[in-house]
């Protein structure tokens, strides 16, 4: 399916197992009836800054109606910083649904920085579909924050649409939900094009969490890096599927996947789908998964230097997620991501 | 200080050590050599605590204390040390956050107060000097993408760091170059003190050049075969180990 054939608030468009890019993620087995539309409309706010440089945009709700005007802004006031804030409340009585889409191009030569921080409480069904287009030489690094309670459904979906020289940068940190999808697909321009795909996710209790990439290059000479970590307790699922396709003619393709994750205990699941999909003759790909537990040598090592068990495990546990969030270059963004892990972390400490 | 008797372990349902025993008084350097496959790794891990490593029969007791009795970090805390012949690397820990770490775990078990953040750092740069440590390398992951010699040379620091009792040194010469090998060494040596006994586990007669042993012990397949002094060394590099293997089979 296309990613915007999905209407959250029409049952015969939700995917099921029977689609394969679904099979692992079944929102029709979770969403069995439309959720309740929102009563309140909500309001536009008003363009704001914070102080840290950001220009803040309220994504409550999912609503992304003027998303390009606050990008703009963001890229007109220097900073380049855009902060969209998504809080969804839901109901206690069934779902409340909400659904919306947003655009942000980032013209040729121009540079933003963008951080979606989405958080909400009891139970909502949330769709958003994000579409970015880069112009020559542009740079957009997206960092996401998925803070999302154990009772939400959520699928957030988003297209990226690069250009030559252009560089995507995209770093994905979650938590799961009772069921939640993050998918990107990126269209690689090539010709000097740069698409990195990171992201870790710290999934526990009975939450789901699928993260769902495609990067498909069409042109010669483009650039993919993708690193996945992750970490899985008690009954948590996590699906990672990432694909790779080298067109025919996508000659000096550079294209390398990483997934790396650990289960913490008996009953967690992983189920990870890295493909590579290659058409073209002179390219240069790779990609490996390794799924596992704790290094009990390096935990014996640390042991052995006088660090008690459970503090030697929540070391090289955070440790094992940290790589990801250590290359986010904008320093205030890559505080906010390290604090996130560091508070969530604290409960995959122990076994 | 540290007394082992009659000790047997076993790695993975196979006998390794077969009745062992060794005493290493306060203030004197002991040599462990021996062959490959003789056990000597095997009994600086079993000292040290690593899972897997069942202790059949023996007892070991340090300073008085039962040390099979304590956790690995416990025995940490109580002053031993194991310098690991291939020191694991670290991966998204920093060197210096790791060393912190383990240096405040230890005080804390200790009730010592911990050591604050410019003091450690303070102690730490003085130490990298000597040992010819660039203080970029603490800031990295420890031991990652180091070469050999630089991780043997964290080895060095670390134990300087944390001031053990009692050291370990498991072929601590492997993988050095001459000049590594020197300043490994002279690490080790500023920490022979009265108050303070090492075990070197070695292969090979050049590391003993550098860390002048008191007591040299030739372990063959699980036991001590034959104790002597520094003179031993010299006549098991002539003589090789040949003509204890038929003694122990």
């Amino acid at each position: 399916m296309t990613l915007s054939a999905l209407d959250i608030f029409d049952p015969s468009s939700y995917p099921t197992r029977r689609d394969e890019e679904w099979k692992y993620s079944d929102l029709s087995r979770v969403l069995r009836e439309a959720p309740k539309k929102p009563l309140v409309v909500r309001t536009l706010s008003e363009l704001d800054s914070e102080p840290d440089g950001f220009v803040y945009f309220s994504a409550d709700e999912a609503g992304f109606d003027g998303l390009q005007a606050a990008a703009d802004h963001a890229m007109q006031k220097g900073h380049g910083r855009l902060y969209i804030d998504g809080n969804d409340f839901g109901d206690e009585d069934g779902y409340l649904g909400y659904q919306g889409h947003g655009e942000i191009n980032v013209a040729a030569g121009q540079a933003l920085v963008v951080f979606e921080d989405y958080t909400g409480a009891f139970d909502y069904a949330v769709h958003s579909h994000l579409r970015f287009k880069l112009g020559d030489g542009a740079k957009l690094t997206r960092v996401v924050i998925l803070d999302e309670p154990e009772t939400a459904v959520s699928v957030r979906q988003s297209t990226v649409e690069t250009a030559p020289d252009s560089v995507f940068k995209q770093y994905v940190f979650s938590t799961g939900a009772k069921f939640q999808r993050f998918e990107t697909h990126v269209r690689h321009a090539g010709h000097g094009a740069i698409v990195e795909m990171n992201g870790a996710y710290l999934v526990k209790d009975k939450r789901h969490f699928d993260l769902t990439t495609r990067v498909s290059h069409g042109e010669i000479n483009g650039v993919t890096d993708q690193t996945i970590k992750g970490l899985v307790k008690d009954s948590a699922t996590a699906v990672f599927q990432g694909r790779i396709i080298v067109e025919k003619g996508a000659d000096g393709t550079d294209a390398r996947m990483r997934h790396q994750a650990l289960i913490l205990n008996d009953g967690a699941h992983i189920r990870a789908k890295p493909e590579l999909e290659i058409y073209a003759d002179d390219v240069q790909c790779a990609h490996g998964n390794t799924i596992g537990a704790l290094d009990e040598d390096a935990m014996f090592f640390a042991m052995s230097r006088g660090i008690p068990e459970e503090a030697a495990r929540a070391m090289l546990t955070h440790a094992f997620v940290l790589p990801v969030a250590d290359a986010i270059e904008d320093d205030v963004l890559r505080e906010t991501v390290l604090n996130f892990l560091e508070n969530v972390s604290e409960d995959f400490y122990a076994v | 200080m540290l007394s082992i008797k009659d000790l047997s372990v076993a790695v993975d349902a196979k006998q390794i050590l077969k009745g062992l025993s060794l005493d290493v008084p306060a203030g004197e350097v002991h040599a462990i050599m021996g062959p490959n496959g003789a056990g000597k790794s095997t009994l600086g891990y079993a000292l040290a605590g690593r899972p897997n490593y069942q202790i059949k029969s023996g007892s070991v007791t340090f300073n008085g204390e039962d040390l099979f009795e304590k956790d690995v970090h416990e025995r940490a805390a109580a002053g031993l040390y194991l310098s690991f012949q291939y020191p694991l690397e670290i991966p998204g820990v920093p060197a210096l956050t790791f060393l912190r770490t383990a240096l405040n775990a230890q005080k804390k078990l200790r009730g010592e107060d911990e050591i604050s953040a410019p003091d450690f750092l303070k102690r730490v740069r003085e130490l990298a000097k000597t040992l010819k440590i660039d203080m970029d390398m603490l800031k990295r992951p420890l031991n990652v993408g180091f070469s050999g010699g630089e991780k043997k040379r964290m080895e060095v620091l670390q134990m300087a760091l944390l001031e053990p009792k009692f050291l370990i040194l498991d072929e601590t010469d492997s993988g050095l170059d001459i000049d590594a090998l020197k300043v490994v060494s002279d690490g080790v040596n500023a920490l022979r003190a009265p108050d303070r006994g090492m075990l070197v586990i070695t292969h090979y007669q050049r590391l003993l050049d550098h860390i002048k042993p008191d007591r040299v012990h030739v372990l063959v397949a699980g036991r001590i075969v034959r104790s002597g002094g520094p003179e031993l060394a010299l006549e098991l590099e002539a003589h090789g180990y040949d003509q204890y293997l038929g003694e122990a089979a």
